[in-house]
């Protein structure tokens, strides 16, 4: 099982983009001239202070958005929503009520005009990956939140995306699942190399499933820091005691103050 | 069936209430005739064939009616819902023609539509149309924006959103709006028959009002107009077992 072999990801280049809102007070600058290059097949997480413009950037890789100035390209052209390049997975699963959870893997197919049989073949194989065999034909209020956050996740891998996205995709969870989905979403990685990038306020998290740990600014958010994981893989969930990860979180962590975010500025200095 | 008993226990306290007001009010029949009075002229109606040639005309007047209105509201409460732009120049002509009385309307589109059949189905959708527009509109409103970003992002386009979100998220408030609008659509029909009609139960009820000083007849035209308006209102409930998954 070598890495090239399953290689089947697109690179992702951004390159200086500027994104700026509307709002009542003026135009709000979400990210100006952020920058950031993943190699096909890598894994980069990206962190940073609430607010600071995260799910923005995932939002232009999945084509949602376009940006005021610069470019992205995805596998070197520019994505569009739909093109099938990219899945996107959200902190809420996003599943529509009425349907099962069969019904809502088999959607991204159904929009991409796959035909009945075929959708619904490759939903099963996607569910059972996830692990979900057992209640496909359940509705989403029947589910709890872990099982309905691995259904969203099946759907964004349902069209085999080669480039996938998550935004913050466990964050609903608690602490002992979410390693559980953190040690799972490193064995699918390991299967199949897509690109992945994503989105965590955990720094923890951050280095056990990243090669590349990206650290933002607050608003307006840029690229402060990029701090490679060496370390090897599979790695377990909770890597307490390591002392190399300990460096790294370390790392991540000083980055991650740098950049001054007022949410990790001592409370007695106050909030300017 | 604890449901159907309540219903038959509900109905023979009405019917006996109704008994006992004409007994201890010793009512003259012109005035309040006691149920078996007029149960005994509801089955000679039946009978001469009187109640079905009217009845019959006044249903079809309800369902095109009903019909036609929801179709067209439905349509209109999409296009409101989706752009605020129509919402601007179509809900003030849609709110004032709701505003006037229809008992002031129904003489002029009588005119207008040629006082047949068309003309009735014309009254009759216009007061059910109103309803069921502004619940559409609401209800196309009501679908999550985080289920839209979701589905936008797999390349869903606006008709896609339409008919794979805002649509089935709207359908509750829909059939809220259309139980509203069926029962108005009998009101419709019997205003749109005083209006100008030869048969009808809107007719009937002033045959045996004026014509005939024939109130146990007036109240058999009421209570099938009651029926009627039940029995609608159940098809509109059953279809909405059906169709609202919750």
């Amino acid at each position: 099982m070598t890495s090239t072999q399953n290689a089947s990801g697109l690179d992702i280049g951004i390159d200086a983009v500027d994104v700026r809102f509307a709002a009542a007070g003026g135009p709000i600058e979400a990210l100006a001239g952020l920058g950031l290059e993943a190699a096909a097949g890598s894994f980069t997480v990206v962190i940073g202070p609430n607010g600071c413009g995260k799910s923005t950037l995932l939002r232009l890789v999945a084509g949602l958005l376009e940006p005021a100035g610069g470019s992205v390209r995805v596998g070197g052209s520019p994505p569009r929503a739909g093109d099938g390049r990219v899945g996107l997975a959200f902190q809420q699963p996003r599943l529509i009520p009425w349907r099962s959870v069969l019904d809502n893997v088999a959607l991204p197919m159904e929009l991409a005009g796959v035909p009945p049989d075929e959708r619904v073949q490759r939903a099963r194989l996607t569910i059972e990956r996830v692990g979900l065999a057992g209640v496909m034909h359940l509705r989403p209020r029947e589910l709890s939140g872990g099982m309905a956050q691995r259904a969203g996740l099946a759907r964004a891998l349902a069209i085999e995306p080669p480039v996938l996205l998550l935004d913050e995709p466990f964050s609903a969870l608690d602490a002992m699942t979410r390693e559980t989905f953190d040690a799972e979403l490193q064995r699918l990685w390991m299967e199949r190399r897509r690109t992945v990038l994503l989105v965590t306020h955990s720094v923890t998290e951050a280095v056990v499933l990243a090669d590349r740990v990206v650290v933002m600014s607050p608003r307006p958010g840029r690229v402060v820091r990029v701090v490679d994981v060496d370390l090897a893989r599979p790695r377990p969930a909770d890597l307490t005691g390591n002392p190399r990860a300990a460096e790294l979180v370390a790392e991540v962590r000083d980055a991650l103050a740098s950049a001054r975010a007022v949410e990790l500025r001592p409370w007695a200095e106050g909030v300017a | 069936m604890k449901r159907v008993g309540a219903s038959l226990v509900s109905l023979a306290v009405f019917v006996i209430a109704w008994k006992l007001v004409t007994v201890v009010g010793s009512m003259p029949e012109y005035i309040l005739p006691a149920p078996e009075v007029v149960a005994e002229r509801g089955v000679r109606a039946i009978g001469s064939g009187v109640l079905w040639e009217h009845a019959g005309v006044t249903l079809v007047e309800i369902v095109l009616g009903f019909a036609a209105g929801a179709s067209l509201a439905v349509m209109t409460g999409i296009a409101l819902g989706k752009s605020v732009l129509v919402e601007r120049v179509l809900s003030p002509y849609i709110v004032a023609a709701q505003a006037v009385p229809i008992l002031a309307l129904a003489p002029l589109l009588d005119i207008w539509f040629g006082g047949g059949l068309l003309a009735r189905v014309a009254i009759c959708a216009l007061i059910v149309f109103f309803p069921i527009a502004i619940a559409t509109m609401v209800g196309i409103r009501s679908a999550d924006p985080l289920l839209d970003e979701m589905l936008r992002s797999l390349g869903a386009g606006p008709a896609k959103r339409t008919r794979l979100l805002e649509i089935p998220s709207a359908l509750p408030v829909i059939f809220g709006g259309l139980r509203v609008g069926v029962t108005l659509a009998v009101i419709g029909a019997v205003v749109a028959e005083w209006a100008g009609a030869g048969s009808g139960l809107g007719v009937l009820i002033n045959i045996a009002n004026q014509g005939l000083f024939d109130t146990p007849l007036m109240f058999v035209a009421l209570a099938a107009l009651a029926i009627i308006g039940l029995a609608f209102h159940g098809l509109v409930v059953l279809a909405e077992r059906r169709l609202v998954i919750r």
